[in-house]
């Protein structure tokens, strides 16, 4: 019976990683995920200024908090130019700092667990990103993206 | 010779005081600051004086040798000071600069005295063999007439001279050198030194010929006799000094005595009354007061057949009140010349063409009333013209061809135009009495540069000139140093700032243009050096320039012109006979010691005290060891207990000041505000930190995992750093703020005075709290930034060191207000920063917002 391998070889080192401090702003964060698209990572870490870990940004929330109201249109009512979503309202918002559209992490998991650990804390609670800590330290990320392709393979093998 | 240099030690040179050594620690920052303004008060007093002498170099200025002098005693003096300056400053770090110092000087004092060496030589040398080489042996004067009688070719009176050995064998031989003792001569005192060149010069009247030079000299006087034995009448000759330090320390023109009409029996004793006229209280006052020895002086005689001249006068080779014209001027009177040179009557003048055949142009002959002919009894008399001669031209048309002939012959072989003395002898024969450069009136260009040129368009007319002269090429801009090695021949090198590593193109641009600098700076003295014309300060040449643009750099006018004018590059040529006269070439060899820089890059292992070849290199080195010493004041800051007062601002920095003097108005021991801060430098910086928006608090609702800490973050004692305080030292101009902001540490110097030689700011940011590539990035971000506001930055992974120099007042500040905002902008960047396209976008940011050209 094959060993489930551990998060090591599958973790996202926290240095390839985008990540920003909580002061910076949602025009920042959007840069900082368009530089990062051939990189495939969609989420942003959140740091406070003593590197401690606060939680993630995602490009969803990025979209909701430029256009608070966008979601709640009803679909006929959705433009088919971009300068609806890009209004001076919508610039502004764009100045505001991410800390206040961060999700916090509520679990994390260590690096000599399973992968299907991770698998089952991502399921359970529903996210697609999961901290990685090492000697009590934050180390990484996993992503389900990551996770999934690991599973797949050893699904087409058996 | 006894050694002129353990003379000048004695005297002139106080051997420089053991630095006052004091631990750094114990050495107040008040002590060191002091130290420091005054080193950058000699830093600015050697670069003035510097610049004052190169000037000078540019012909366009009269100066004499004390003027030389003078100016030497001021750059050894605050050399020295600035030696001792930074030592105190450093805790004696830099004593090698004395070793340098004394190298360097005992070059200085060598061309200073050119330290002749007297030739061993017969006492008397017939004028057969003397040449132009001969000058230490025979002096000026004779080496000419040697030089145009063997060399040229040319008639002149028969003679020989008594050479510079011979005074010296008569000076040994009396023990003069110890016998003339002007020790206790008091140089303020017009009546020591009267009495004291009395004494000297009765001790040389006194002295005995010794037997072999008074042999020599009688058998060489008539051995004159004998060869003009066919001549008429009686036999005189004239016994004249004929200088060998000529122009320079010792020759005080028009003092020493000339002796007409001696027979040749009295030739001896006309000798020693000559060498007894060295010996003018003027000359003592001068060897007492630089520290000389009276043997120094060193003279030796010319005796020369006198010519009883039936005309005379003096040939221009070209007109000297315009180098344009193309004739030849030739005037003379009947008898004696030197009613031509006084203007006591009007000479009969003659324009002749130098163009072959030269014919006569102009002639003028007035009637002459009188003449000065030799008297029977030596000297001079004025008698009437005799009739029969009164109305006629004292020289024949072939004559005055003749004459005309020679002054070009002359000219050719000097290479430059020549003022020619010549007389007519009572057999006809023209002889060449005196050759000597010819000073063309004004000493300046003989086509004025016009103040500007109508039909062509000035580009630029502002700026300061570092070096007069006029040049043109195609603009080459300079930003880095990668753009000095692609340097093309002939460009006009244009630059937002000066900076002493264009020394790399000099010998290649045809002029050096800046926005900003200063003409005592170091690059000024550079492009002098090199004879490139330079206008500095111009502000916007980076901006009305474009590169490529053919321009005329007028540097003597201080304008720019669009396209390549022939008209003014021919009329900024300049030749000034008196750069060749011998005082201006005592001030080349004693600026060779004192300008030419050679420590350019302080990142250089030869940027060291064994490697300062110059006064200038001491300068330089000075003055970069000093600012770095300064910077290394503010790590000191945080262990000092006492002095330092809070600073309350609306910052998310705890700042504690430490007032060096002036930097802080009116406030209590405790607590000040920013309204107590007086320091200019910090006072524009905060202006800036206030403007900017710095981030907020963290949000009170996210919990998170804060229990979790990245491991990127490189510092052990990360918290702590967070919480240390930031403390700035300032005075009035001066500011070393050490700011603790985040995991990165960041000094930032500057000084903000009236002087933009003493201004800069340096700028050290080191570390961070993400990964080091991360950090990487923020250094670039911060090093591009810099560079838009002219900063020259050094930067190896996280550690970056900028600096800018020189930069008036109103710039610093406007610097600082920018580089507060970067302070800000950078808190914590390099976490965001993933990738070099980010960095990018961060860069066009903050230039968008924060940046005013």
């Amino acid at each position: 019976m094959a060993k489930i391998k551990n998060l090591k070889g599958l973790m996202v080192p926290i240095t390839d990683y985008p990540h920003m401090p909580y002061w910076a702003t949602l025009e920042e964060a959007v840069v900082l995920l368009n530089f990062s698209y051939e990189t495939a990572h969609d989420t942003i870490l959140v740091f406070d200024e003593s590197y401690k870990l606060m939680g993630v940004l995602d490009q969803k929330e990025i979209l909701r908090d430029i256009h608070p109201g966008f979601s709640k249109l009803s679909p006929e009512k959705v433009s088919d130019k971009w300068e609806k979503l890009i209004s001076t309202h919508n610039l502004d918002q764009l100045k505001k700092p991410i800390k206040d559209f961060i999700t916090p992490f509520n679990i994390i998991i260590d690096v000599e667990d399973p992968v299907l650990k991770a698998a089952h804390l991502m399921l359970k609670h529903d996210i697609d990103l999961l901290p990685v800590k090492e000697s009590e330290k934050l180390a990484g990320v996993v992503k389900m993206h990551d996770i999934f392709h690991e599973i797949a393979a050893f699904i087409l093998k058996s | 010779m006894r050694s002129l240099l353990s003379i000048f030690k004695k005297i002139r040179f106080k051997k420089a005081d053991i630095p006052k050594v004091s631990p750094p620690d114990r050495m107040s920052f008040k002590e060191r600051y002091d130290c420091f303004q005054q080193l950058l008060a000699d830093n600015n007093s050697i670069l003035e004086t510097q610049a004052d002498m190169e000037e000078k170099l540019s012909g366009d200025y009269i100066f004499d040798m004390h003027y030389v002098d003078s100016r030497c005693d001021i750059l050894v003096e605050k050399v020295q000071s600035l030696i001792e300056n930074l030592n105190s400053l450093s805790n004696g770090e830099y004593l090698g600069l004395y070793d340098a110092f004394e190298r360097i000087n005992s070059g200085i004092k060598d061309a200073l005295i050119k330290n002749i060496e007297i030739p061993v030589t017969d006492f008397t040398i017939p004028f057969e063999d003397v040449t132009k080489d001969m000058v230490r042996s025979v002096g000026g004067k004779n080496a000419n007439l040697g030089e145009i009688k063997n060399r040229v070719n040319l008639p002149v009176p028969d003679g020989f001279c008594i050479s510079s050995h011979a005074f010296k064998k008569f000076m040994d031989y009396n023990k003069l050198g110890d016998k003339i003792d002007i020790s206790s001569v008091d140089t303020d005192s017009l009546v020591d030194l009267t009495s004291a060149s009395k004494a000297a010069q009765n001790l040389v009247l006194n002295a005995g010929v010794p037997p072999d030079l008074e042999k020599s000299i009688l058998d060489a006087a008539f051995e004159l006799k004998r060869k003009a034995g066919h001549r008429a009448g009686g036999f005189y000759v004239s016994v004249r000094s004929s200088a060998i330090h000529e122009d320079t320390q010792f020759t005080f023109a028009g003092q020493y005595k000339t002796a007409l009409n001696v027979a040749p029996e009295d030739v001896v004793s006309a000798y020693v009354e000559i060498i007894a006229s060295l010996f003018t209280s003027r000359a003592i006052f001068y060897c007492k007061s630089k520290g000389f020895h009276v043997e120094d002086m060193v003279m030796a005689v010319g005796v020369v057949e006198m010519i009883d001249a039936k005309a005379s006068g003096v040939v221009y080779s070209r007109d000297p009140t315009d180098e344009g014209k193309r004739g030849i001027i030739i005037n003379g009177v009947w008898g004696l010349g030197k009613y031509v040179v006084d203007g006591i009557v009007k000479p009969h003048s003659y324009v002749v063409s130098r163009d072959i055949p030269m014919p006569i142009l102009e002639k003028n002959q007035p009637v002459q009333p009188f003449m000065l002919i030799c008297g029977l009894e030596g000297g001079a008399i004025d008698v009437r013209v005799p009739d029969y001669i009164r109305r006629m031209p004292c020289l024949t048309d072939e004559q005055v061809t003749t004459l005309a002939g020679y002054a070009l012959v002359l000219e050719k072989h000097y290479g430059k135009p020549q003022d020619i003395e010549w007389a007519l002898d009572l057999n006809d024969n023209l002889l060449i009495l005196q050759a000597r450069p010819l000073r063309i009136v004004a000493e300046k260009p003989s086509m004025p540069v016009p103040r500007s040129l109508p039909g062509h368009k000035i580009l630029i007319n502002k700026g300061q000139i570092a070096c007069k002269g006029v040049g043109a090429g195609k603009v080459h801009f300079v930003t880095n140093d990668e753009e000095l090695k692609s340097f093309p021949e002939g460009a006009v090198l244009v630059a937002r700032h000066t900076s002493p590593r264009f020394v790399t193109a000099m010998n290649k641009a045809g002029a050096v243009i800046t926005d900003v600098g200063s003409p005592i700076g170091h690059m000024a003295s550079i492009a002098r050096e090199y004879g490139v014309p330079t206008i500095l300060n111009t502000e916007i040449a980076m901006k009305t320039l474009k590169a490529g643009q053919e321009i005329t750099v007028d540097a003597i006018n201080g304008n720019i012109y669009e396209g390549r004018i022939e008209q003014l590059i021919e009329a900024g040529k300049r030749d000034n006979t008196f750069k060749d006269t011998a005082v201006f070439e005592v001030l080349r060899g004693v600026l060779r010691s004192i300008v030419p820089l050679n420590l350019i890059y302080p990142e250089d292992e030869k940027f060291s005290p064994q490697y300062c070849e110059t006064f200038h290199d001491i300068t330089r080195f000075a003055h970069e060891m000093a600012m770095n010493e300064m910077f290394k004041l503010g790590k000191g800051a945080h262990r000092r207990k006492g002095g330092a007062v809070k600073l309350v601002v609306k910052l998310p920095l705890d700042i504690r000041v430490i007032d060096l003097g002036g930097g802080v108005e009116n406030g209590s021991d405790k607590k000040i505000t920013v309204d107590n801060i007086a320091c200019i430098p910090m006072k524009a910086l905060l202006k800036g930190m206030m403007a900017i928006e710095w981030p907020g608090p963290p949000p009170v609702n996210v919990k998170g995992l804060l229990s979790v800490i990245a491991s990127t973050a490189m510092q052990p004692n990360s918290e702590k750093s967070l919480s240390e305080s930031s403390f700035a030292v300032v005075s009035r101009e001066y500011m070393n703020f050490s700011i603790r902001l985040g995991y990165h540490l960041q000094t930032l110097e500057a000084y903000a005075g009236e002087r933009i030689n003493d201004n800069y700011i340096r700028f050290l940011f080191k570390g961070g709290g993400a990964s080091h590539d991360r950090r990487a990035r923020r250094t670039r971000l911060i090093k591009e930034i810099l560079e838009k506001i002219d900063f020259h930055v050094d930067r190896t992974g996280d550690v970056l060191d900028g600096r800018v120099t020189k930069y008036d007042r109103t710039s610093i500040e406007k610097k600082l207000g920018v580089m507060a905002k970067l302070t800000a902008f950078t808190k914590q960047l390099d976490m965001t920063l993933f990738n070099d396209a980010v960095v990018d976008w961060y860069i066009k940011e903050f230039i968008k917002k924060h940046y005013v050209e």
